[in-house]
């Protein structure tokens, strides 16, 4: 193994620039300065002061003005902005007379994220306007600004999103973006390392260097890649909580226990699938197909209760899914551990079937001879 | 001039001949897009997240409060599953996700309202997914406007209807969400994922192929001598590129235009600004793949080298991370990537229905990749011969030989 380039290059090198590449490019959290057009057909004191109240949010950048919502769409289109405001003619002189004028705001989702979170500050701003003409009218009324203030919003909306208070993405996206590679490599690699000996035909040759032994053999080519993939998890939680300080709520135990269970569950898997499709090459491919599907299927950009049943289902069988919701757990959430206790025990399940599938596994090395 | 194309012909003839003859390309090449974007767009079609489960804690026991909780009970996005006692059980019902949010109305609700004093609903959310958090804060908001403006009209007292609509609302605000009118997850995210898998199936299939054939020594395939000589460097790199990107022509019109058409995700484009996007695009995608592929020393080993990959391009394209985002030194890393212009240009042609002028930039970008990573396959390829000569680096011992 440790004389071999490939291991060098795909399983040392490729987790370290994934994590090298997303830790940096989320480390905003929150994207900010998203592009917007606005489009100020009215020019008033009223206007200028909802558009400076719209570009003081961070995460909205009024980068450009047109004079004409076509002068805007070509901007859309181009990419150049994410969003669009429309403020029209007489905006002021309606909004005190009662004539309720009509904001416009476009939002190009086609970009999800920058197309939501531009929609929440447009969609803030356009709140904000309301009361502060209601506050203009209420003074006129003779009300106090506190009236006033409950007389445009009565009743307000608190959220405390529990474990990721500042919608932090990169919580959010890294947490299982790094599990999720460190899984496909886990699952092709351990594929190889017994492929490869057949491969070699040193299948045989492994066995009588275990002294005969299935188990010893097994287990004696799997251990230095599980502390290889183990350092590197460890080298992760160190990144993740460590350096960018994410939530850690159960602290170091449960999550490192999880990356344990999640590396030797994806072994125990991996080894199933070289005993049912037997063929090197196949199983690899197998592997990587399963582990890219892994990402999606563990619900964590889109969730899995909002899948059809059959995802539903799949999901089910996938380890990083049950990593996932360990995670949210005891890291996020903080719950006490016998709330995991099954997806814990899911995870060792895969250690089972991983188990299971030795005498297989022992099999292909003694008869197996490579077949491309 | 006729010998030339000639040549070129016969290079991409044998080189195709020999993707369909074996099993591992067949797989990769065919079957794995074909397949592919069939389980990825299923995964994400059901687009938006529907009734929620969330608990509901109202200390306020009070008519006030249960209209609150109908209220918020009435939006698509939610469902109340069941009114909680006190917050130490909801929260057990979401640590057993039987519920993904607490609803907290407090003790002075009602009376709060009845003084004319502004009162606070507390909403918490389990944030395993984002999109659990955006349904209940935004149910929860609704109802509190929908509630909101009746109060309203109630204290400023019944005038005529306009005058109470009126004050319900001093401006109003109209939302026109652009390109992705159901504001899908699929529609969102899927364009991209379908650039990616004919990137990355073409990196994978060609490393298993080069890796075969390095491991092999098979320096002087039939596609790359004639009458016993080696053919020219230009005239394989040429050819094989040839083969590669006119057989992933094919392949584009499936997973480009077919597939978004059986989901039914947005598909404005033009079919002709597609093509003429497409030709750069799959002669840097080829050019790129061929430059890696060169690296791959055995058959399975491009799999385990450049599969992971995939997730660190997809994020590189700028689409699931927003381009503004994203620091200036991966950007420049990100535009070495075919997928990154082919991404960003695809969504604009086929989601925003952009005409070619107005991804002039991405096209430009995709000449000057084809162009520079010709040049490197040409020099890899070069390479690659003189490394894997029979005569000076004599196979491996297990290797089959032909």
């Amino acid at each position: 193994m440790a004389r071999s380039k490939v291991v060098l290059w795909g399983a040392v090198c490729v987790p370290l620039l994934a994590a090298a590449v997303f830790l940096p490019m989320m480390r905003s959290g929150l994207p900010v300065g998203i592009p917007v057009a606005l489009v100020d057909h009215d020019n008033s004191a009223t206007s200028r002061a909802l558009v400076r109240q719209l570009d003081a949010f961070p995460k909205t950048d009024i980068a450009y003005r047109c004079a004409t919502f076509g002068e805007a769409q070509r901007l859309m289109e181009r990419g150049e902005v994410y969003a669009i405001m429309t403020i029209p003619e007489g905006f002021a002189r309606d909004a005190s007379t009662g004539r309720q004028p009509q904001l416009g705001y476009y939002t190009n989702n086609a970009f999800l994220i920058n197309g939501s979170l531009t929609f929440q500050d447009l969609k803030t701003a356009s709140v904000l306007a309301a009361a502060s003409v209601g506050i203009k009218l209420g003074d006129a009324h003779g009300e106090t600004g506190m009236q006033a203030m409950q007389a445009a919003q009565p009743i307000v909306v608190e959220s405390h999103p529990v474990g990721n208070p500042s919608l932090n993405y990169s919580i959010y996206l890294n947490n299982m973006l790094l599990p999720g590679v460190l899984q496909l490599i886990v699952l092709m690699f351990t594929v190889s390392a017994f492929g490869s000996e057949v491969k070699a035909g040193n299948g045989p040759g492994l066995i009588e260097l275990a002294g005969g032994s299935t188990p010893a053999a097994v287990m004696g080519k799997l251990l230095p890649y599980t502390i290889l993939f183990m350092s590197i998890g460890l080298m992760f939680m160190g990144l993740l909580y460590g350096i960018c300080a994410f939530p850690l709520r159960n602290g170091f135990w449960p999550m490192a226990l999880n990356y344990l269970l999640l590396i030797l569950a994806s072994q125990g898997f991996a080894m199933a699938l070289l005993a049912v499709f037997r063929n090197y090459r196949f199983s690899v491919s197998i592997a990587c197909l399963i582990g890219m599907l892994s990402i999606p299927l563990s619900g964590f950009t889109f969730p899995v209760t909002a899948m059809y049943g059959p995802m539903q289902a799949w999901s089910s069988i996938v380890p990083l899914r049950h990593f996932f919701l360990n995670y949210v757990d005891q890291a996020l959430a903080g719950v006490p551990l016998g709330y995991s206790a099954m997806h814990y025990a899911a995870l060792m399940g895969f250690v089972a079937v991983g188990l299971g599938a030795m005498p297989g596994v022992g099999n292909i090395l003694r008869n197996d001879t490579y077949r491309p | 001039m006729k010998s030339r194309i000639a040549e070129l012909y016969g290079v991409w003839m044998s080189e195709l001949r020999m993707v369909f003859r074996d099993p591992a390309a067949i797989l990769i090449f065919l079957i794995v897009p074909l397949v592919y974007p069939l389980l990825y767009t299923t995964i994400y079609n059901k687009e938006v997240v529907r009734e929620v489960p969330v608990v509901v804690v109202d200390d306020s026991h009070s008519a006030a409060g249960r209209e609150f909780a109908r209220l918020t009970d009435l939006s698509p996005d939610v469902r109340v599953i069941a009114t909680a006692e006190d917050m130490a059980r909801a929260r057990d019902l979401v640590a057993r996700r039987e519920a993904y949010g607490i609803i907290h109305i407090p003790a002075g609700f009602a009376a709060d309202i009845a003084r004319g004093e502004q009162t606070q609903v507390e909403v918490f959310a389990e944030m395993s997914s984002i999109l659990h958090y955006k349904a209940i804060l935004l149910s929860a908001t609704e109802a509190s406007l929908v509630m909101g403006a009746d109060i309203r009209v109630a204290e400023t007292g019944h005038n005529s209807a306009g005058e109470d609509a009126t004050a319900m609302r001093y401006v109003k605000g109209e939302w026109v969400s652009v390109y992705n009118i159901p504001n899908g997850f699929a529609a969102f995210f899927i364009p991209a994922v379908l650039i990616l898998i004919l990137q990355q199936t073409m990196l994978l299939g060609m490393a298993t192929l080069f890796g075969t054939r390095a491991e092999r020594r098979q320096i002087m395939l039939p596609s790359e001598r004639m009458a016993g000589r080696r053919r020219g460097l230009q005239a394989v790199t040429l050819g094989k590129a040839l083969c590669y990107s006119t057989l992933y022509l094919v392949i584009s019109v499936w997973v480009l235009r077919v597939v978004p058409y059986l989901f039914g995700l947005p598909q404005i484009g033009h079919p002709g600004t597609l093509i003429v996007f497409l030709i750069p695009f799959l002669l840097s995608c080829t050019f790129f793949c061929m430059t890696l592929s060169y690296l791959s020393s055995q058959r399975e080993f491009g799999l385990l080298l450049f599969a992971s990959t995939s997730v660190i391009f997809i994020f590189l394209s700028g689409v699931s991370w927003p381009w503004n985002a994203m620091p200036g030194t991966l950007k420049a890393v990100a535009y070495l990537i075919p997928s990154t212009p082919g991404v960003q240009g695809f969504v604009k042609i086929n989601t925003m229905g952009a005409s070619l002028g107005s991804v002039m930039f991405e096209y430009v970008m995709l000449w000057i990749q084809a162009a520079f990573y010709w040049g490197a396959a040409t020099l890899m390829h070069r390479w690659w011969v003189r490394n894997y000569d029979p005569r000076l680096n004599p196979p491996l011992s297990y290797t089959p030989m032909e």
